[in-house]
């Protein structure tokens, strides 16, 4: 048999190949903590954060001797793709920032341990329900809020004055709202908000404004083409009139302060998260101010508090109890929460969020004052929306982007959008 | 010190006795060698790709187990998905476009550095730069500053920003291939000094003028060197991703005039999560690459001329 041997050896070169593959592989692995208890913990953010959270889970670290944290972190468009590759892989993080879009699709794909089997550990007792509950799917809390955000105007308060047009109050609606812009665009010569009309955050609180919402309790689509053929025939008008920012400047938005019209100088405000508009700071050193966003017509508030993050545990862990304990540490400790300030919004737990208030500087103090005087008056968060929502953030923003070029009329491109919309949900 | 260990009768072993050894056993050592090669084909080509052909039947979504549902992404791309079909169209028109341009630069610029005395080296590195700098993202996003509005293009020609209009961002994106033609160049550059001079002073005897020369003489006998490029950059084309990924932010804007085939793979992918569908997708377009190529090679009859051939 002549080809025998060649097969013989053919294997065995590829089990010595193999062999050496693996025991490459096993080489690196986990051992090296020395008997320590090892945890990978990643996150989202800037520097700033970054720097923040490395002295908090040191401190954590020197609380509980016997376990490591190895933490990295990335900008959130890369951390979203490198954690669902991982999770994919069945390789995800012990300890995970989460964002709202992503909590269905973690939660249904099994990534995320259930946290209430922790409670030992993991205090929630001092979190708002409303807000504890968007880290619920299907009657399970698979995630814990970290911080709390709403949405809001900012605005350049100096070239606002100048213009002579009344600065906002506590409350407006979308219709006076649109009136305010169409002011400002005539006395500055320039556009008033940036274009809301590829937002669909913004579109979400104008829909809450009439008591709708985007999403329906089981995951459906919570509007129909017409409601949005009505948003779109609205923001069309006033780019037109040119009271909100040209196609070509709104095309831009990459969800960075530096490329919003009001970062850039040519307009007069821009709608927000409150965490994120601190940016505007260093841009506009002028002055910054927030203000609600508009109402209902009857005056129903459509904004609503939102949980700015989250943490969530990995299912397949092998230390549970530690992980819940770096949660824990990270939500409730009152030490962690001087280090953390508000870099991940305002702090969930109320007894900290009482004591740290007055401690806020600069524009972390802004935010905690604004959020104080919407307190009481917004309407519970939405539950977490379904995992399609993921990719129809960016559907909603192209779809807009065919009107503000005049390719589509708002009717069509709604249409569009629902088509798509309730396929994605489907699948 | 190691050769005296080693015995004199081992040292002149293989001269004293060139015993052959059998067929079978060298073939295995030769296995041994490759070994780590072919290892790596398979675990590294061979596996991702059928993975990948099978995925292209499925329902994937990254996190549940794949769904098998046979044919229906490659129905679903064909008739029910338009954004498919505008990024074939997009893809087609930048190939139209970048190709030719690109390697008309090439040509322009290894005929003018061909005839040059001083200062080659410096011009032929300078003009291959941008073909390192720009496979880097760093590059194109200085692109989307030049052609952003503000930006320095803004300003010379007061156009506004082409990378922010719909009908001029995607010739933004085949400018910044094309000005990427060192390659391309530096092969014309080879094949043009491979073209005897006799040939142009035969030509010149002839009285042909300079641009007689160029069509009688420089393309025939270019003409290889030609076909090479184009079907190695018409490859490339129709891959494009970084250049169209930078100048629109990675969303293929503004109303989808980038969205180039690499870039609807990719959102499909990575952004909505149907990796089922890209997958399928990337089968797709390497069918279509084989198939221009093949294409293109059964064209090459008419008009490639090859040397060797002439002396027949």
């Amino acid at each position: 048999m002549p080809g025998n041997r060649t097969k013989g050896f053919c294997a065995s070169a590829v089990a010595l190949a193999l062999c050496a593959v693996l025991a490459g592989c096993g080489g690196s692995g986990e051992s090296a903590g020395g008997g320590k208890v090892v945890l990978r913990y990643t996150w989202w953010g800037n520097p700033d954060r970054a720097e923040r959270t490395e002295r908090a889970v040191a401190l954590f670290e020197q609380q509980h001797p016997d376990v490591d944290v190895t933490t990295s972190f990335s900008g959130y468009d890369a951390y979203k793709q490198k954690l669902a590759t991982q999770a994919a892989g069945g390789d995800a993080p012990d300890v995970m920032q989460l964002d709202y879009r992503q909590i269905d699709q973690y939660a249904s794909g099994g990534v995320l341990l259930d946290l209430a089997r922790q409670k030992s550990v993991l205090r929630t007792s001092e979190i708002d329900p409303g807000l504890l509950a968007t880290g619920r799917v299907d009657d399970v809390q698979y995630a814990i809020p970290q911080g709390r955000g709403t949405e809001t105007v900012a605005y350049d308060v100096r070239t606002w004055k100048k213009s002579g047009v009344p600065l906002p109050g506590k409350s407006w609606t979308w219709s006076q709202w649109a009136d305010t812009m169409r002011a400002l665009a005539k006395k500055t010569g320039k556009p008033g908000a940036t274009d809301p009309g590829q937002s669909e955050d913004a579109f979400e609180v104008w829909l809450r404004g009439q008591g709708k919402a985007l999403y329906t309790k089981d995951g459906g689509l919570g509007f129909t083409a017409a409601d949005l053929t009505r948003w779109w025939t609205f923001t069309d008008e006033l780019r037109r009139e040119g009271a909100v920012s040209p196609a070509e400047q709104t095309t831009q938005l990459d969800g960075s302060v530096e490329n919003t019209p009001l970062g850039r100088g040519t307009s007069v405000t821009d709608a927000n998260w409150d965490a994120p508009a601190s940016g505007f700071v260093a841009l506009i050193p002028t002055g910054i101010a927030l203000a609600p966003v508009p109402s209902g017509e009857d005056g129903t508030p459509g904004q609503y508090f939102k949980p700015s993050m989250f943490l969530g545990v990995s299912a397949r862990t092998g230390h549970p109890k530690e992980a819940a304990q770096l949660v824990d540490f990270m939500i409730n400790d009152r030490e962690a929460a001087k280090i953390l300030g508000a870099s991940r919004g305002i702090p969930v737990n109320e007894t900290i969020r009482a004591e740290i208030g007055p401690q806020l500087k600069d524009f972390d103090k802004t935010i905690a004052g604004f959020q104080a005087s919407l307190e009481g008056k917004l309407k519970d968060p939405p539950q977490a929306p379904p995992s399609g929502d993921n990719a129809l953030q960016s559907t909603f923003q192209r779809d807009y982007d065919q009107v503000s070029y005049a390719r589509m009329s708002p009717r069509e491109a709604a249409e569009n959008y629902v088509t798509e919309a309730k396929a994605e949900l489907r699948s | 010190m190691t050769t005296t260990a080693i015995p004199p009768e081992a040292r002149n072993a293989p001269a004293a006795a060139p015993k052959r050894r059998p067929q079978r056993e060298r073939e295995g050592a030769a296995w041994v060698f490759l070994s780590p090669w072919v290892l790596g084909a398979i675990v590294l080509t061979l596996l991702p790709m059928a993975v990948s052909l099978y995925l292209s039947f499925t329902d994937y979504d990254l996190f549940s187990p794949p769904k098998w549902v046979g044919l229906r992404n490659y129905v679903q791309m064909f008739t029910e998905d338009p954004r498919y079909w505008r990024s074939v169209v997009t893809t087609l028109m930048y190939v139209l476009v970048a190709v030719p341009l690109q390697l008309a630069l090439a040509l322009v610029v290894a005929l003018a550095l061909k005839g040059m005395k001083r200062g080659k080296g410096f011009y032929r590195s300078a003009f291959y730069a941008p073909s390192l700098l720009g496979a880097s993202m760093s590059i194109a996003l200085v692109w989307r500053a030049v052609f952003n509005d503000g930006g320095t293009v803004d300003n010379l020609l007061g156009t506004g920003g082409w990378v922010n209009k719909p009908g001029w961002a995607l010739l933004a994106v085949a400018l910044l291939t094309a000005w990427q033609f060192g390659a391309p160049m530096v092969i014309f550059l080879a094949g043009l000094q491979q073209i005897p001079a006799e040939l142009y002073e035969a030509a010149a005897v002839d009285g042909a003028g300079k641009w007689r020369q160029f069509l009688s003489v420089t393309v025939p006998m270019l003409s290889p060197v030609l076909f090479f490029n184009l079907v190695l950059q018409t490859i490339q084309a129709f891959q494009v991703f970084t250049p169209a990924f930078a100048v629109s932010a990675g969303k293929g804007g503004p109303a989808d005039s980038t969205l180039v085939y690499t870039m609807y793979l990719y959102d499909r992918g990575f952004v909505a999560s149907h990796m089922g569908y890209a997958s399928a997708m990337a089968w797709v377009l390497l069918l279509v690459i084989g198939i221009v190529t093949a294409v293109l090679f059964r064209t090459s009859r008419s008009w490639v001329f090859y040397a060797s051939e002439g002396d027949r």
